[in-house]
């Protein structure tokens, strides 16, 4: 159908979905879309590769276990949704810098690299201290 | 169904539409984060008018729950502050950075979802020297603004549409008079 294959959709069509969306998620299993706990339990399934009994011991892993839930499947949907949205127009190419920074930063893929992953953990850091 | 494949069910449809509404764009964040580009604003607001207007419906039937998260007025305004400047840095929330990724934007991998394990982790280490303290700080429990004004949740549904529709309309125009 050709409104899958439209690479751009308006942002109020696209929204209402995605406030649909929830709708869905509380009904079939009374949860709320989310995202960054799965960074918690993901990181935390990570590093019980290595120190087990560490991570087991350390109470935010208490409270977030690491493990497999509902949101980390939502998020990883996500990822998957996105792939395959890219796709259906079928003329995307993977991108190495955003073209807002390119013009202002230049076209160096590690700069922009490493001021992303400062910021992630910036980021991640607040948005757990906030609970979300 | 099981939990898992319902969450993962879920996220397709929830990234296919972040996908198509152009959010997974380092562009538009920043965009919006400079008050240029109100596409992602557009966004978020239609899917919380429309949203919270069957959620509602839903606690009202009795099928559904609300999920509140507490009001801790030193953690949200605090870790707000810090969320928004990694935010301007990383140019994807969470959510968008995971979405990106799939959509084969390599900054939003190696860059977001690389730094937010790395900064989830270091939460951890941290968390217990936080939480019987400066977590605690204000803390007013779980608040609504239903409760907090004492009155039915569909008067503010009524208003907050009101308010976000004439804030969405300004916005359009604003657009469109910068544009001739």
């Amino acid at each position: 159908m050709n409104i899958f294959k439209k690479s751009q959709w308006s942002p109020y069509v696209a929204g209402a979905l995605i406030g649909m969306v929830s709708w869905f998620a509380v009904l079939t299993a009374g949860k709320y879309l989310g995202v960054s706990t799965t960074f918690v339990r993901t990181i935390g399934m990570i590093e019980s590769l290595f120190v087990p009994e560490r991570v087991a011991s350390m109470p935010y892993f208490v409270k977030e276990k690491p493990m497999i839930d509902w949101q980390w499947m939502e998020v990883l949907g996500i990822l998957i949704g996105a792939f395959i949205a890219a796709r259906l127009p079928g003329k995307f190419k993977g991108k190495f810098v955003p073209p807002m920074w390119e013009k202002r930063f230049g076209p160096d893929r590690f700069k922009r690299w490493f001021v992303a992953f400062l910021g992630g953990i910036i980021l991640m850091f607040g948005a757990r201290m906030a609970d979300g | 169904m099981g939990t898992l494949i319902l969450g993962l069910i879920t996220g397709i449809f929830f990234g296919f539409f972040l996908q198509k509404g152009q959010a997974l764009r380092y562009d538009r964040q920043l965009g919006m984060l400079r008050l240029k580009d109100f596409t992602i604003l557009k966004l978020m607001v239609t899917a919380i008018l429309v949203g919270m207007v069957g959620i509602y419906f839903f606690v009202d039937m009795g099928w559904g729950k609300l999920s509140l998260k507490p009001t801790i007025l030193g953690a949200n305004i605090i870790g707000g502050l810090i969320f928004g400047l990694g935010w301007g840095m990383l140019g994807y929330c969470p959510g968008t950075a995971i979405g990106a990724t799939g959509e084969g934007r390599w900054d939003a991998f190696w860059g977001g979802v690389l730094g937010m394990l790395v900064g989830a982790g270091i939460f951890a280490e941290v968390y217990p020297s936080l939480k019987d303290s400066f977590l605690k700080w204000g803390d007013y429990g779980k608040l609504s603004i239903p409760a907090l004004l004492g009155v039915n949740h569909w008067i503010v549904i009524a208003l907050v549409w009101a308010v976000m529709i004439t804030v969405l309309f300004v916005l359009d125009k604003k657009k469109s008079l910068i544009k001739n």
